[in-house]
């Protein structure tokens, strides 16, 4: 009895290896892995490009006389509204009130130089969730 | 007649899972990653809850608590910072400026200097903040 052999034919070896591409692969993955820093950041805008064409006229009065409400922030972070201090939930119910009335009422905020970013964002943060459509900052310069 | 068959090699274990799942990785720290300098400082950032989310690009100016200056990561003077912003703003008018202040800093060393940048003709400044959801 004869036996017939099948054999198998070979496969012919890759051309190029894969080792040295699965090398560089890791390796750039170990860079990206490492040198990441996971920031999730958001914006607040302090400069917004506006259409000059639909753009309001400034305001050619002082704050608080065309109805504006005028919101000073203390060098301790408190926000002051007509000589009052308030907390931040008590503001946020005043201009929610004024609002109701007239939504399109500007606020106008005057920080102090002393107070803190953090203070400065709280507020602002509490006057857009409160409505406040119309928000503007300003600033005391001195004069030389 | 009687066939043979040749005995099974075992085969070893595939490459090609491996080199699939380390492309996956590399690809997704490649596209989630921003390239962003940092401060030669440290800076964190204020928490907000309205804040937008940031859009790519631009120049950033990072603000310490003591009022120390660094642009696109690297330490600068006021006068160095305003004149490089004034610099790439006469080619690109439509820079996005991010003043990353930290949450300390007193505001008498970030509002005058974003109101020098306005002056410089930039029309897209913005605060960065960290989200707070709460």
């Amino acid at each position: 009895m004869s036996t017939v052999r099948i054999r198998r034919p070979t496969s012919t070896p890759s051309l190029i290896s894969l080792v040295s591409m699965i090398d560089v692969m890791m390796i750039l993955l170990f860079f990206f892995m490492v040198t990441s820093t996971y920031l999730d950041l958001d914006m607040v805008p302090a400069v917004q490009q506006a259409d000059e064409s639909s753009e309001a006229p400034p305001p050619t009065t002082a704050p608080g006389a065309d109805g504006a409400i005028l919101v000073r922030i203390g060098a301790d972070g408190g926000a002051v509204v007509g000589g009052t201090a308030l907390t931040l939930d008590a503001l946020s119910d005043m201009i929610r009130t004024r609002l109701s009335d007239a939504p399109l009422t500007p606020v106008v905020l005057l920080p102090s130089g002393g107070a803190d970013m953090q203070a400065l964002i709280s507020v602002m943060d509490r006057l857009t969730l409160a409505g406040v459509q119309r928000l503007r900052v300003i600033r005391l310069e001195a004069q030389p | 007649m009687r066939i043979v068959r040749p005995p099974r090699k075992s085969h070893p274990e595939t490459i090609v899972a491996l080199i699939d799942v380390v492309f996956f990785l590399l690809v997704f720290f490649m596209l989630i990653g921003r390239m962003d300098a940092t401060a030669p400082f440290t800076v964190t950032p204020p928490s907000g809850t309205t804040g937008a989310d940031m859009p790519s690009g631009g120049m950033t100016l990072s603000i310490a608590p003591d009022g120390a200056l660094a642009l696109d990561g690297t330490e600068s003077t006021l006068d160095a910072a305003l004149t490089q912003i004034s610099e790439r703003l006469s080619t690109e008018p439509d820079l996005l400026i991010r003043v990353n202040a930290d949450q300390a800093t007193e505001l008498r060393h970030v509002l005058p200097l974003v109101g020098r940048i306005e002056t410089l003709g930039a029309r897209d400044v913005v605060l960065v903040v960290t989200p707070n959801p709460a």
